[in-house]
């Protein structure tokens, strides 16, 4: 019954558990013969894993084939450079100016997302009247397109006909022209708030959903026990939602890490590159330079990052299901 | 543990109760408020003429309204209108031929994730799993390149192909949640009547899993609809583009029409906020048995 069947299925090869150390497992016999036995059950997933294979698997081995060669955009041939591409990218220093902002990014981005998500879902389980609809408004900017999102808070920072700046002028709290697209200084946050906007429905929707599953026995019994609602929330609540929790934030640091569209429609990078991107760079060197060589090493670079992160969630995937396996 | 302080902790956890609901309404209205205020914004500029959106200090209600820019957009005899009217139709197709593909290729894999158990099943359905954590853009080099060597630039497949593999790790999940939901026995008692597989499968278990389909086919719709880095640098034949480049081709023509930009923005959000507010019930049940379900 577990959604993530990764350890506690009898199948896994990795990760036995302790039902079949004690009854020796006839299976392993022939692995050839079994997937004869088995061939139907793979024409359900033939479809699947064709499309994977085509559009996920053969891009990834040719972006780190590509990022060992030159790509000269005027000759439009390649010439085998070995690691150049790699060691040009983590010597310059535009490269570590580029990776302050995109942890920046990512960090903020995340965290406020996250706590505000979770707030919202907090407050939102309760019931209240006109709770759908709270919850329905609350998840709509969550629906609509990054790009309308980049446009609408464009034009509430314009700086000469704003919303915001409109605002605060006219109540009196500065009489400045608000600038803060324009300004290295600010640039950031005010994408942040837009992104973050974009974002906490998203950890609402996820956590709410988590917030279902704590049985309400444990929450009455920690009440009966004289736990207060802030009690109940450390000590009952999030180590319920642990997993959802962790796999919520890895979730949104991954989205923010990738995120393109509304930087590139709002600032496209700039000013001054203050708002320059890892994404928005490997955009520009492959699409804007045509260095397609430089950008797959790039890209190959974040990939490895990647890794490391997939490989937490990874962790955090099973280790719900190792915990419901002993349990 | 201390049993004979029960009577005090409830007389301090009442009042404290009461204070974080107050501050749970105001969290809510601010946390409305900020969720609201640039969809309204959109709204209000969106019936402003050209001139009036410039006006300072800003109105919340245009003195004298207009729909002069949905006229304008959704008018097939001008130039513009022309343009949005196709983009509008090539968004949703796309947006539609990804659903009932994606959909049709992740019934049939989550159901095998969930009822068999052939050799390879944990690793083939991590690989699916772990696809969630890598970068699309990471993918769009070769990709380009792949779509170019199979003739795929600027036209939709390109896109359908595309943004039908990325929908299927998540629709996958979620799905098989569902299927795991589904007592195996009702299949028996079919296959004992005489039913295939095939037909157990199709008769039985594709009706109760409904549901999850919808919540699947919402999500693969608005990503679709919504998507925008693949479109910019697949298609750059006018003809083909999808509403979000097409937003951004309007607004590099016009860009101090914010009214028209808004009234563009307000239409291409509609369906896909009406879609999800019709069907966020199936959603919200979707992720609690399928994706988070612990």
């Amino acid at each position: 019954m577990s959604t993530i069947p990764l350890a506690t299925e009898s199948t896994s090869p990795l990760e036995p558990n302790d039902q079949d150390r004690t009854s020796p497992r006839p299976r392993k016999r022939n692995l050839l013969l079994q997937i004869k036995d088995h061939w139907a059950d793979y024409m359900y997933i033939m479809p699947a894993l064709l499309v994977m294979v085509l559009v996920i698997g053969y891009p990834l081995f040719y972006t780190v084939y590509l990022s060992f060669f030159d790509t000269p955009p005027s000759t439009g041939g390649r010439v085998f450079n070995g690691i150049d591409n790699f060691t040009t990218i983590l010597q310059s220093e535009r490269f570590w100016m580029i990776t302050k902002n995109t942890f920046y990014w990512t960090v903020f981005s995340t965290l406020i997302a996250f706590i505000l998500g979770f707030g919202a879902a907090l407050v939102i389980q309760r019931e209240f009247f006109g709770r759908s609809i709270a919850r329905g408004i609350l998840l709509i900017p969550w629906v609509i397109s990054y790009v309308a999102a980049a446009y609408v808070w464009r034009w509430i920072y314009h700086s000469d006909y704003g919303l915001l700046g409109g605002m605060l002028m006219e109540w009196g709290i500065t009489d400045q022209r608000l600038i803060l697209l324009d300004s290295t200084r600010w640039v950031m946050p005010s994408l942040i708030v837009a992104n973050v906007w974009k974002e906490f429905p998203f950890v609402m929707i996820m956590l709410l959903a988590g917030l279902q599953t704590v049985p309400d026995q444990l929450m009455r019994a920690a009440r009966v026990d004289g736990a207060n609602s802030w009690n109940q929330f450390v000590h009952v609540t999030v180590p319920h939602l642990k997993n959802v929790i962790v796999i919520t934030l890895l979730l949104l640091f991954v989205t923010n890490l990738n995120s393109f569209g509304l930087v590139w429609i709002m600032t496209g990078g700039g000013p001054a590159n203050a708002s320059q991107l890892w994404i928005i760079e490997i955009y520009t060197l492959a699409f804007r330079s045509l260095r397609f060589g430089l950008a797959s090493a790039f890209s190959v670079i974040l990939f490895i990052f990647m890794l490391g992160i997939g490989f937490f969630y990874v962790k955090a995937l099973t280790a719900g299901d190792n915990e419901r396996g002993r349990a | 543990m201390s049993d004979s302080t029960v009577p005090a902790p409830r007389k301090r956890w009442r009042p404290g109760m009461r204070k974080d609901q107050i501050a749970g309404y105001v969290f809510l209205i601010f946390l409305l408020l900020y969720a609201l205020i640039p969809m309204a914004w959109m709204l209000s500029t969106s019936f402003k003429t050209q001139f009036a959106a410039l006006q300072q200090p800003p109105r919340w209600i245009p003195t004298h309204p207009t729909i002069a820019q949905y006229k304008l957009l959704l008018s097939p005899f001008n130039d513009v209108g022309r343009d949005f009217l196709r983009y509008l139709l090539n968004s949703l197709w796309v947006s539609t031929a990804t659903t009932v593909l994606g959909v049709a290729v992740a019934v049939p894999a989550a159901y095998a994730f969930s009822r068999f158990r052939f050799p390879g099943r944990n690793a083939l359905f991590f690989t699916v799993l772990v696809r969630n954590m890598f970068p699309l853009v990471v993918f769009l080099i070769p990709l380009f390149i792949l779509m170019k060597n199979l003739h795929l630039v600027n036209t939709h497949w390109s896109l359908i192909l595309t943004y039908l593999t990325f929908g299927l790790p998540l629709s996958i999940w979620l799905l098989k949640g569902f299927y795991d939901n589904i007592p195996p026995q009702l299949e028996q008692a079919a296959r004992i009547d005489g039913a295939t597989r095939f037909q157990a499968f199709w008769l039985i278990v594709m009706p109760l899993s409904s549901p999850g389909i919808i919540a699947t086919a919402i999500y693969a719709f608005i990503q679709a609809w919504n998507e925008y880095v693949y479109a910019l640098t697949f298609l750059n034949n006018n003809k083909l583009l999808t509403l979000p480049v097409g937003l951004q081709r309007f607004f590099a023509e016009y860009s101090t029409n914010w009214p028209g930009l808004m009234a563009a923005s307000f239409i291409m959000s509609v369906p896909v906020v009406v879609l999800f507010l019709l069907l966020q019930k199936h959603f919200v049940r979707a992720l609690t048995e399928g994706a988070v379900k612990t």
